[in-house]
């Protein structure tokens, strides 16, 4: 995203050269420019020189103990071509490889050809994120949330001539050349903090090589980032699908769009296709959508998407896919056969890109989802082969993967073992409205704490009541009953995922419903309802046979 | 907001105790803090009156209305007006985003006016139905203060009713004041602002505060031609310079003409329109001049002199921590006291009266970092210490961290308009003493910050936060790079 990128380029220039420059100018040691730290095999690093600002003993890893001796800015031996090698670079790979470069490393990244639809061969420098998630997903939200604006408008005395039309063509030219300056934006980081990038495949050869189309590199470290994939199930008709890469580059609107799956993803692009007025049609397996998350999200969203016009099909299990002769799709299901799509879209699921990798030869473990297994630090079961982000399954998230590139280059080049950390996280949907949560459901809470108490609102916000519009708003917290701390907050409606942002730094520092009470609200806002929630709706108490009991209490007003 | 009140309390029993008195609870006004005060005390028991002028939208020595400022001629219905306005942009931005929007768009000024009225009617209503569930009294008329113990209730008809109560609170709030130039008759204030008959085609705005602002981006957004003065070089004083530096470029860019460092000194009927002439000699032309000169409390026909209630110079009632005056059965909340003129203060306050007066907990409520909003076009939101008092106050180094940068939506839209995050932290603690946002949502971004920051929340803290991908919120947790320091007992740089 933009916004990361402005920040990062800061930290680029004022966090790591001119502290990098000054302690090389005290020592009068020459400076050795970006460039020629790019082209000598073995450039000077803080911790090559021992100058590490944090002079603890060597990490478990040992990281530079090869080049402990080597100094006076006298070329010491080396067997690598880089200290670090990273095979992809999305989210983790630019940030671990950015950070690793600023704390002295010499690294290299290879990456795929930029394509918005991502394959075998094909990627491009940025990701998943930029190229073929967050950001192009977030674009087409903004693009789609329009006609809800068009519509809330009319209730504020707005009229217009002709109801706005959506010319798609011209979304997808803007959206591209975004993608375009966002890629090179991306390069452009890479560059300036002295990454060499190479572009090509990359394949393990050894612990200590690395293979890109032909050419080998040794590196002291690896590091595997290449992400994951859309994954479709093979059934008949499963070529005429489209997953989410093909759905973000469409080159016509479709008419009338079968979106199979009860994910995040299937609900998001469900919002995008019915607010750029497709015909929105969610086939999920279960009762439910968005499994995982707090039950009374889960009917609330569901909700409020029928109310804008999606279909829900539930408890439907795709079978096939028929072409017919006028070219529409029909889909068949465990309980019959809708016809007249003008798209099938599969949103079952990411598998991470491990394939031909040549992870098996070098003996990297991974799952049986074909996740790498890596430790808390990262680093797989082969010590110089490290891996971030979604090609290790843990929480596939951009922030995440950030936090665990960001960890990685500390570990190794920072002599500062760190572990990525993945309490309360928060999170969100961008369906319309969006979901934003941070911390545990209210079934992981009662599981996990037992007794816990439950405050919810559920209101038309102000804009609503002069749009006329059907939108509501929900809100809960969720306390644990015998220490007052917010184990859990989720909220759907307009801005959730904004809102929940700050309460995110609150719920993480581990702050009491008592603190959340003693904030003043801003008003009018929506957000002010998570401070002024005074009266539990329940009081969950585990019972004397340990099941909960949900007890409803009504002391109003206090 | 009118949302929560749904919910309400029982109707209590009367204090058999205090039975020689009418009411255990008088309350003068029923806006936010009057509201509060009464439901609460209720609730614990109290027997409760309260009274309030008849309804209008445009307030007056003898018009109001249940509700208040707040609901009838403030946050609600401001918040209205700026949905209203926020259209124009959402549709300028929607055509890069592939939307074909008709150049002849109409906006209908009458049509949005009468939905905000019939909204705030609906509110008045919803906040009666409230003191009426409490079990609260509600009397129409201007209540006068007879004793320390005594209030007396004139009603429409002019008849007088007289109360007794062992308590009395004063909940009036505050009214708009003109500036006090020739032909200050023909300008406006905010009430008559959210009003107006038919929309201006020029306005011209005098005040640099929160209201001026706001009727701006108000009007600049329904297509009127605006003009906004203010004393000194920057509008909003008292908020972080950076962040004023920031609405002010913003106001502009939206096509907002600024005037800083002037004043209006006259105003005169002309058959085209009010001539207004400004301290340096300019003249224009405008169909409204609206007065954004500040508020002051309306304590003057209250008849506190007759029980000898203290007053500050500019005629807020003086109170203690818990809200007391100097006559001990009389207590006041609100803007009256001219603490702190938000909603959700007045709010607290009333609620840390009626806890302290019949909850049995003596509770005084807490101003610090209380976070507030300026809905400009777009927002501006703060909490806690500004650059500048952090550096006056802090005891050692000041570390601020700043964000500026393009919207994703605006990657697509074209707007040319940066968002700007600020954290301000104390250097010896890692504390965040103050966080400001000026961008879209900036509002409702805060209010969570706000409750870290009220915590006491560590840079280090806030960093290690995960982000919400992607958001504009967090910025606020991936600022990692200190953009300035400044040391003990320096003064900021600023040329304002």
């Amino acid at each position: 995203m933009v916004v990361v990128m402005a920040s990062s380029l800061t930290v680029t220039n004022t966090l790591s050269s001119p502290k990098l420059k000054t302690i090389y100018k005290k020592l009068s040691i020459p400076i050795p420019t970006r460039l020629s730290s790019r082209l000598l095999p073995n450039p000077k690093t803080l911790s090559s020189l021992s100058l590490s600002p944090n002079p603890e003993p060597r990490t478990r890893h040992r990281s530079f103990a090869a080049r402990a001796d080597s100094q006076n800015g006298a070329k010491p031996p080396s067997h690598y071509d880089f200290d670090l090698f990273t095979v992809g670079a999305g989210s983790g790979g630019v940030r671990a490889s950015r950070f690793a470069a600023n704390f002295g490393a010499s690294v290299a990244v290879c990456e795929l050809p930029f394509s918005t639809i991502s394959s075998e061969t094909t990627g491009g420098v940025g990701g998943t994120c930029v190229l073929r998630g967050c950001v192009p997903k977030k674009l087409m939200v903004y693009a789609s949330h329009y006609s809800h604006e068009f519509e809330e408008s009319h209730g504020f005395g707005w009229k217009y001539d002709v109801e706005p039309k959506h010319d798609w063509s011209t979304l997808m030219a803007n959206k591209n050349a975004e993608l375009q300056r966002l890629t090179g934006i991306y390069k452009n980081v890479l560059k300036n903090a002295g990454v060499t990038l190479i572009e090509g495949r990359g394949k393990i050869v050894d612990p200590h090589t690395i293979d890109v189309d032909g050419k080998l590199y040794s590196a002291r470290h690896i590091l595997i980032s290449v992400g994951g994939r859309p994954f479709i199930p093979e059934i008949p008709g499963s070529e005429y699908v489209i997953d989410s890469d093909a759905a973000l580059d469409l080159p016509s609107k479709p008419e009338k769009i079968a979106i199979v799956g009860g994910g995040y993803i299937a609900l998001e692009f469900a919002g995008i296709f019915n607010g750029l007025t497709s015909e929105v049609h969610v086939f999920i397996r279960q009762k439910k959508v968005l499994r995982g998350f707090d039950e009374e999200i889960r009917d609330f969203v569901a909700e409020q998407m029928s109310l804008r016009g999606i279909e829900f099909h539930t408890e439907e299990s795709p079978q096939a896919i028929i072409k017919s002769s006028d070219g529409s799709l029909s889909l068949k299901t465990n309980k019959g056969t809708a016809e007249g799509f003008s798209h099938v879209m599969f949103a079952t699921g990411r598998r991470p890109n491990t394939k031909n990798l040549g992870l098996e030869t070098v003996g990297v473990k991974m799952t049986k989802n074909g996740a790498i297994e890596v430790d808390e630090y990262s680093c797989t079961s082969v010590p110089s082969i490290w891996a971030v982000g979604d090609v290790t399954d843990r929480v596939n998230l951009t922030p995440v993967a950030l936090m665990e590139g960001g960890a990685l280059a500390k570990t190794l080049f920072q002599n500062e073992p760190t572990k990525p950390d993945y309490r309360a996280i928060p999170s969100a949907v961008f369906s319309q409205p969006p979901i934003g949560q941070v911390g545990l459901t209210e079934e992981q809470a009662i599981q996990e704490y037992g007794d816990v108490d439950i405050f919810t609102a559920n209101f038309r916000p102000l804009k609503a009541t002069l749009s006329g519009l059907p939108d509501r708003v929900f809100m809960k917290l969720i306390v644990c009953a015998k220490t007052n701390k917010v184990l859990g907050l989720h909220m759907c409606g307009e801005d959730s995922p904004e809102i929940v942002q700050g309460f995110a730094v609150a719920v993480k520092a581990g702050l009491t419903k008592a603190d959340f009470d003693a904030t003043v609200g801003v008003h009018p806002t929506a957000g002010e309802e998570f401070v002024t929630m005074r009266t539990p709706t329940r009081k969950i108490r585990q019972t004397a046979e340990g099941k909960p009991d949900s007890e409803v209490k009504a002391t109003a007003g206090v | 907001m009118a949302r929560k009140m749904l919910i309400d309390g029982e109707v209590s029993q009367p204090n058999e105790e205090e039975a020689h008195y009418d009411f255990d609870l008088f309350v003068i006004g029923a806006g936010s803090g009057g509201v509060r005060a009464s439901r609460f005390s209720a609730s614990y028991g109290a027997k409760v009156g309260i009274c309030e002028l008849p309804f209008n939208p445009i307030s007056s020595e003898v018009m109001g209305g249940v509700g208040g400022t707040c609901v009838l001629r403030g946050c609600v219905p401001k918040k209205i007006l700026v949905y209203g306005a926020s259209f124009r942009g959402e549709i300028e931005d929607a055509r890069n985003y592939g939307w074909e929007v008709s150049e002849k768009i109409d906006f209908n000024w009458k049509k949005l006016l009468h939905k905000k009225t019939e909204e705030i009617v609906r509110l008045n209503g919803i906040y009666k139905r409230l003191l009426n569930n409490a079990g609260v009294k509600l009397y129409e008329g201007e209540g006068k203060i007879v004793g320390p113990n005594e209030v007396e209730v004139t009603q429409l008809d002019g008849t007088k009713l007289s109360y007794t109560a062992k308590h009395i609170l004063i909940s009036t709030g505050g009214r708009a004041t003109r500036a006090a130039i020739p032909g200050q008759e023909l300008s406006i204030t905010s009430d008559e602002a959210l009003s107006l008959e038919e929309l201006p085609k020029r306005a011209v705005i005098l005040g640099g505060g929160y209201i001026a602002v706001e009727f701006a981006s108000i009007w600049n957004g329904m297509g009127v031609t605006v003009d906004l003065f203010f004393r000194k070089e920057l509008p909003l004083s008292g908020f972080d310079d950076e962040m004023r530096a920031v609405v002010a470029r913003n106001l502009e860019s939206r096509g907002i003409n600024l005037h800083p460092r002037a004043n209006l000194s006259e105003l005169i009927k002309t058959e085209d329109g009010i001539k207004v002439i400004t301290d340096h000699g300019e003249e224009l032309i405008a169909d409204v001049v609206l007065f954004a000169t500040g508020r002051s409390p309306n304590t003057k026909r209250l008849n506190l002199e007759a029980v000898g209630v203290e007053l500050d110079q500019r005629g807020a009632v003086k109170v203690d921590e818990y809200s007391r005056t100097n006559i001990p059965s009389i207590w006041a909340v609100g803007d009256v006291t001219n603490r702190m003129n938000l909603t959700p203060v007045a709010l607290m306050e009333g609620t840390c009266f009626a806890k302290t007066v019949f909850g049995g907990q003596p509770c005084k409520p807490d101003h610090k970092d209380v976070a507030c909003a300026v809905f400009s076009i777009p927002p501006l939101s703060a909490v806690g210490l500004s650059e500048e008092q952090a550096i006056e106050e802090a005891h050692g180094d000041v570390l601020v961290f700043t964000s500026t940068f393009n919207p994703m939506k605006n990657t697509i839209s074209g707007r040319q308009e940066k968002t700007i995050m600020k954290l301000v932290v104390d250097a010896e603690t890692d504390k965040v003493l103050g966080a400001f946002m000026c961008g879209p949502d900036a509002p409702e971004i805060i209010q969570g910050i706000a409750v870290a920051l009220k915590c006491g929340a560590t840079k280090a803290q806030f960093d290690s936060t995960v982000g919400i991908h992607p958001s504009a919120a967090e910025e606020f947790v991936t600022m990692r790079t200190v953009t300035r320091r400044v040391s003990a007992g320096t003064k900021p740089k600023t040329n304002l």
